[in-house]
């Protein structure tokens, strides 16, 4: 910014278009960042007849150039139903640009290895990484640590745990499919086995982030299944033990009690809402 | 009613066995108000109190007569709180527009017409009109700074809590800004810590010094300067009787102590030569009064 602004003579010759191509440029150059003389030269055509608008010509051409174009996933989010603002909030964490991609291509890529080894270590290894991805996905979409604006975020005013439950739809809406597109490939039946496992473990982290960091949490929850599934793979020659409908039910019943914990303790979500 | 004010008491913090505050009484209404203090003073910490970024471990704190312990009063501060914080990070990829509407969508702001709007004005004010499509990562660390600024300022808050707003920003720039809080403080309650006095003697009515967690001065400006009057001399070489000295452009010291020597040159104090003499332990009031020749 200088000091410098369009004398008269020059904005006349500007708005009657009488000005030399390098005198225009030079005008416009410096209308980009001057609002005083973009005023004038409004002014000015609409006094001599001109009758358009440059305040508003102006705003829909900054619009243009500075608002960010929605992504794919924004979109997508947009078409399943979710309001535009609401959908630019879930699309901005930094779980969607980089780490969700990750997971799923963890996931993708143990998809293969497992059809690769054969069918009951294949199988092992599936369910072991498969159900841990949506919970570590879901914490990266709102953990501090993985997001460097934090600061200013935490003292708005929008409800933590809306945008909290907002992301998790979001990458469950994500991830299931396409995890459970991958599995399709693993041999066996356990291409639908991890899916209430993989719920009931976001349900926990959502709790377990109402006392600890949420990646924390999804840490020690992916861990302790990775001991379970080790345990049981020294035990017995296949997964039926996770695939029988007592587990099932138990995975069902840990997501519930675990989302009602969330519920109940929601406004204690540590990290991102430090105050109690 | 909400009033137009903070005010804290025997507000205190600690950080495990770090006690960054401690007994910090204050009232701040509309104007500027400057914190001053080495670091680890204190300064971010008092700030992300303000802000709500940070629980007291004591005391009460009330924003324009809101307690932010009480949820729903919580959020009604936030309603009415801008706040730069001193670390400004952005999401990866981000260009300074989409950062600030971000911020804006979550200030409730969802009317995407008034929003980008109000984005624009902001940039437009910290400097920021030719950069709204300018990826953050590709700016300069005072291009950044104006960012993390610009989100603050948005929907013009009664209260603007801003941690080191200037720090790597250009001298021009930084009398823009000055000229655009100023105008806000107003009718708003703007506190600023900053390590640059100069700020602090151009922008604020009043400073608050803080040494080690507790309140060192709380009042005018120039009545900080004026301690000092007296109290800072010039000499060919550094004064053994000064708190501290060191060497001008002119090729002569400048001495701040105390205690001048008798038939010293003094010369006219400023804002930094007084709080350097409040951190180096001068008494707040001068033991004997000296004419200033300078």
């Amino acid at each position: 910014m200088t000091g410098w602004h369009l004398d008269d003579d020059m904005l006349r010759r500007y708005a009657g278009r009488t000005d030399s191509l390098a005198e225009g440029a030079s005008a416009e150059q410096h209308l980009l960042s001057c609002e005083r003389c973009r005023a004038r030269v409004s002014a000015a055509v609409t006094a001599a007849g001109g009758g358009i608008d440059l305040a508003a010509v102006w705003d829909r051409t900054r619009d243009a150039v500075e608002v960010p174009r929605p992504s794919v996933f924004e979109r997508l989010l947009r078409g399943a139903g979710l309001p535009a603002h609401e959908a630019r909030l879930v699309a901005v964490a930094s779980a969607f640009r980089g780490v969700w991609l990750t997971g799923v291509a963890v996931v993708l890529a143990f998809a293969a290895l497992a059809a690769a080894i054969g069918h009951a270590r294949g199988e092992w290894l599936f369910l072991a990484v498969a159900p841990v991805v949506p919970c570590l996905v879901v914490a990266a979409g709102y953990d501090p640590w993985m997001d460097p604006a934090l600061e200013p975020e935490l003292v708005t005013p929008y409800p933590a745990l809306r945008l909290v439950l907002l992301r998790t739809i979001a990458v469950l809406a994500l991830a299931l499919p396409a995890v459970l597109l991958f599995g399709l490939v693993v041999p066996g039946e356990t291409a639908f086995a991890w899916l209430l496992p993989a719920v009931g473990f976001v349900a926990v982290v959502l709790a377990a982030s109402t006392w600890f960091s949420p990646l924390r949490s999804a840490i020690a929850v992916s861990s302790a299944w990775l001991a379970v599934i080790w345990l049981l793979a020294a035990r017995s020659g296949s997964p039926d033990a996770v695939l029988q409908a007592r587990a099932q039910a138990g995975f069902l019943a840990l997501a519930a009690a675990s989302f009602s914990v969330f519920v109940l303790r929601r406004r204690r979500l540590r990290r991102l809402r430090p105050w109690r | 009613m909400v009033t137009a004010s903070i005010s804290l008491r025997d507000v205190g913090r600690t950080f495990g066995a770090t006690r960054a505050l401690a007994g910090v009484d204050l009232d701040l209404g509309p104007g500027v108000t400057g914190l001053l203090g080495p670091n680890g003073a204190g300064k971010t910490t008092l700030l992300r109190l303000l802000a709500t970024a940070l629980p007291p471990s004591q005391g009460k704190v009330r924003v324009l007569g809101l307690d932010p312990e009480v949820p729903a009063e919580r959020t009604g501060i936030r309603r009415r709180l801008g706040y730069q914080p001193q670390e400004a990070g952005f999401p990866r990829g981000f260009t300074a527009f989409a950062f600030v509407d971000y911020i804006a969508l979550l200030k409730e702001q969802s009317q995407p017409a008034a929003r980008h709007a109000e984005v624009r004005r902001v940039l437009d004010l910290t400097g920021l009109s030719d950069l709204g499509a300018k990826r953050i990562r590709a700016m300069s660390g005072g291009q950044r700074r104006r960012v993390s600024l610009a989100q603050a300022l948005l929907g013009s808050p009664p209260v603007l809590i801003l941690d080191e707003p200037t720090t790597g920003v250009d001298p021009e720039q930084r009398v823009t800004l000055r000229t655009v809080l100023a105008e806000l403080a107003r009718t708003s309650i703007v506190v600023l810590s900053t390590h640059q006095t100069e700020d602090v003697a151009a922008l604020c009515e009043r400073v608050i010094v803080l040494d080690r967690g507790r309140v060192r001065y709380d009042g005018p400006v120039t009545d900080l300067t004026g301690q000092a009057a007296g109290r800072v001399w010039l000499a060919d070489a550094p004064d053994p009787a000064a708190s501290i000295s060191w060497r001008t452009g002119t090729g002569r010291y400048r001495n701040v102590g105390t205690r001048a020597r008798d038939g010293a040159e003094h010369a006219e104090p400023s804002l930094e030569d007084a709080y350097l003499l409040l951190l180096r332990g001068g008494s707040p009031e001068p033991e004997t009064t000296q004419e200033v020749t300078s």
